[in-house]
């Protein structure tokens, strides 16, 4: 497996958010995550990548355990584990390519200008983005912040994508064209993704495996046509909206 | 009790700012980048406060002063305390009021759209990037700051010194060597640093621990406000009541 998650557990101020979450990730799998807001579907990503500390349990990423690893061990986990987050999260005051180029800067410390002008281009290109290297991401849309997002985290080359809520707040076209890349992402760069996401009808059309979460356990899991014989109500709930 | 969470809080923050200085070297050019951002921001009304402050200390002192027939040592008088207590005070609110909100309300936004997270997901700290540049800026330009308002104020007691009193500017300036001591420039200096020490750290601190969304964001800006002013009045108090038992025991 290349990720798996032993017993999970994170509350806050006394509130159980993740109750024991077991979970097992293989190579090039994309495996969405469902549930209601408020599951903890954000907070599972944010431990794997280790901007939250779990309680208790255990994650392995490629056979190395994560859970008690210091602020600084994890920068090359990081290197291998891209995360998109819910907001674009762009830095304001810098252009499209220097958010693209933030991370490859920091992460290939020796890379050359040229080298650099090159890693950019193709990861914008990759989210079918050209042109716009100098706009700041005030000048460009939404759905083209969410895009360069994408294209900042793959810029680093991660074999792990985490995707959370990839789709929020983008009109059905710009969700369409976000789910394509998602897909056409993990094969070309043969990545493993998770995806957090409300999203049920895109996690049964490009998910590998699905996994809905409640009241911070997983009460379903399995590939999209176990997902949609599924006899659990919240289950049939999401499959009806 | 929640204030003590939020003190622990705060000095465990600073332990991370301090251990951060210690461990990495400062990026310059965003030091640079952020000294001159916050000098220009509060420049003008800083100046222009100080020009005023002068003023109204010529003005005051002069009424006073001419019931003694004193009035040689109006520009003095004025100018050591201004360098003593009003310059560094008066620096310390400008900037609290335009910086400290200014900050705290940028880090917070960063925090609640996740660009810090987003900053640490890419391999880099966060403390080292936004943090530092920004406190150490503070600081820097405060100095900076107090200077320029000196100035103005020396400026603004000369002026009206001239028209109220009809005291030459030569006169005026006469005055200071004999009140402006070593002491009083110590005292100003001292005060100065840790006022803006204590703004450094209350804005960079709410700021980077925002929570929850726009409402947050705002709640951080009137924290913070609220909090450097109370801060600082309580400092001025403490760090007066200092320089004069240090010079009680100095002079005994």
């Amino acid at each position: 497996m290349a990720l798996q998650i032993k017993n999970l557990r994170k509350s806050f101020s006394g509130r159980k958010v993740l109750d024991g979450i077991d979970l097992s990730v293989s190579d090039g799998e994309i495996v969405f995550v469902l549930g209601r807001s408020g599951t903890g579907k954000s907070v599972l990503l944010k431990n794997i990548v280790g901007l939250l500390s779990p309680d208790s349990g255990e994650i392995w990423l490629d056979n190395e355990e994560l859970s008690k690893l210091s602020e600084e061990k994890y920068f090359p986990i990081r290197k291998k584990c891209g995360m998109v987050f819910q907001h674009p999260a762009l830095f304001d005051s810098l252009s499209v390519f220097e958010n693209v180029a933030f991370g490859v800067r920091r992460h290939f410390p020796t890379i050359s200008d040229e080298e650099l002008k090159v890693a950019v281009s193709d990861s914008l290109a990759l989210v079918n983005l050209d042109g716009i290297e100098n706009k700041l991401p005030s000048e460009i849309s939404y759905g083209m912040q969410k895009r360069v997002s994408l294209a900042r985290t793959v810029a680093i080359n991660p074999r792990y994508l985490l995707f959370d809520e990839p789709t929020t707040g983008l009109d059905p076209v710009t969700t369409n064209s976000i789910n394509t890349l998602i897909l056409n992402l993990s094969h070309r760069l043969e990545t493993t993704s998770i995806v957090v996401s409300h999203d049920m009808h895109c996690a049964l059309e490009i998910g590998d495996r699905i996994v809905i979460l409640d009241q911070g356990k997983i009460v379903e899991e399995g590939k999209p046509q176990q997902i949609k014989n599924s006899k659990i109500p919240l289950v049939k709930e999401f499959l009806i909206s | 009790m929640m204030i003590f969470q939020e003190l622990g809080a705060g000095l465990l923050f600073l332990r991370e700012v301090f251990r951060t200085i210690l461990k990495n070297s400062v990026n310059r050019s965003a030091l640079f980048q952020q000294i001159y951002l916050v000098t220009t921001q509060a420049l003008v009304t800083t100046a222009f406060s100080g020009f005023f402050v002068g003023a109204i200390m010529s003005v005051q002192f002069n009424s006073q002063l001419k019931e003694f027939g004193a009035l040689s040592v109006l520009g003095g008088l004025a100018t050591s305390a201004t360098i003593r207590e009003l310059g560094p005070l008066l620096i310390a609110f400008m900037l609290s009021g335009k910086i400290g909100a200014y900050t705290s309300a940028e880090l917070g936004t960063m925090r609640v759209t996740e660009q810090i997270d987003a900053i640490r997901c890419l391999g880099t700290d966060p403390i080292e990037y936004l943090v530092l540049p920004r406190f150490l800026a503070i600081i820097i330009s405060s100095f900076i700051l107090l200077f320029a308002g000196l100035l103005m104020s020396i400026l603004g007691g000369v002026t009206l010194g001239q028209l109220v009193a009809g005291m030459s500017p030569q006169e005026y300036l006469n005055a200071i060597p004999h009140f402006v001591t070593a002491s009083s420039v110590f005292i100003g200096l001292f005060k100065c640093f840790c006022f803006s020490f204590l703004l450094a750290s209350i804005c960079t601190f709410k700021g980077y621990y925002t929570k929850g969304g726009a409402k947050g964001v705002g709640r951080t800006v009137i924290t913070t406000a609220l909090s450097t002013m109370v801060g600082i009045v309580l400092v001025d108090w403490f760090t007066s009541y200092l320089s004069r038992a240090v010079g009680n025991l100095w002079s005994s």
